[in-house]
């Protein structure tokens, strides 16, 4: 007398040989992904080891002073301005046009509005340009 | 032969830490169960084999989806179950799965051990269970194979636990009926 289970496993007993075979390649598969995860902690505990931990002093000091430095950078920052662009003021204004007229007069302009009026200038054949130079 | 899963035995936090040797331990403990759950269910050697590969490595992918240690076994069966759904879906026949039976009425649980199969019982039990419906199959050799609760079962299974009681009852009704019958008959 036998079980279902006993039954339906004695069924199926041949196809062990396959799953064997199958379990040992998902097995081998994961240990290799293991290997290579441990490759990589490897590398990490040997930088810790040889590089942090001899002088983790020196690094945590370094360290406080980054961060000292950072808070101190951050509170000596100035606000920055979140109204609508500066308007100048009117006296403002007429000391900056009085200053530009000044400008021209020292500059021997006739007016101010020459300091901004682009020069014209009409191409001509040379010829006529050495005419005009001579007369 | 290896026993009903004792879950306190299973080295699953090893596997977890992803201890190849636990991995090893807990396939060696799964794969001929979860063979034959996958072989009755697809009737394809090859494609049996496949999915049981494939749930393999989904379980050492996944592991850390599995809260309790202890569930391992049904988890393992669950992914297994849905690797079948995905297969039929592929062909279009996983609606097989979802045929809806009326509620059983409350009885007594008995133990899968309870049915008990003589030696010339074995190949007509086998005929029988595989002309039984596919989702009642799918429920009954959970429960024969494992001796899964309801509700690991429903679980596995994605149906609800009063389904799977009905199936359930169904199944082992219809597997009774036909082996008292062939008693009756034998001389």
């Amino acid at each position: 007398m036998k079980t279902p289970r006993d039954l339906l496993l004695a069924q199926h007993r041949a196809a062990e040989p396959r799953l064997e075979a199958l379990r040992r390649e998902v097995v081998q598969h994961c240990r290799e992904e293991r290997q290579v995860a441990v490759r990589g902690m490897n590398f990490l505990s040997l930088l810790w080891r040889e590089l942090i931990l001899p002088s983790r002093h020196l690094w945590a000091a370094v360290a406080t002073a980054w961060i000292v430095i950072l808070l101190v950078n951050l509170s000596l920052r100035d606000p920055v301005p979140s109204g609508p662009v500066k308007v100048y003021a009117p006296a403002m204004m007429s000391f900056q046009e009085q200053q530009t007229l000044l400008n021209a007069l020292l500059t021997d302009r006739s007016s101010p509005a020459d300091i901004d009026r682009p020069k014209s200038f009409t191409p001509r054949p040379s010829g006529e340009r050495f005419a005009v130079k001579t007369a | 032969m290896p026993d009903v899963a004792d879950p306190e035995q299973l080295p699953v936090q090893q596997a977890r830490a992803g201890d190849p040797a636990a991995w090893d331990a807990l396939f060696r403990r799964y794969q001929l169960p979860l063979y034959v759950y996958v072989f009755e269910l697809t009737r394809n050697e090859q494609t049996s084999l496949d999915l049981v590969q494939e749930t393999f490595i989904a379980a050492v992918k996944n592991i850390g989806g599995l809260r309790v240690d202890a569930k391992f076994g049904g988890w393992l069966f669950g992914i297994a179950h849905q690797k079948c759904v995905q297969r039929w879906r592929k062909k279009g026949g996983w609606e097989i799965l979802l045929d809806e039976i009326p509620e059983s009425p409350d009885e007594p649980e008995n133990r899968p051990d309870d049915l008990l199969i003589r030696r010339e019982q074995e190949a007509e039990f086998m005929h029988q269970l595989n002309q039984l419906p596919l989702s009642h199959r799918s429920v009954l050799l959970l429960y024969f194979v494992e001796d899964f609760s309801l509700e690991e079962i429903a679980r596995i299974t994605g149906t609800p636990a009063g389904t799977v009681k009905s199936r359930l009852h169904y199944a082992k009704k219809a597997l009774r009926t036909l082996l008292e019958a062939k008693n009756e008959n034998a001389p």
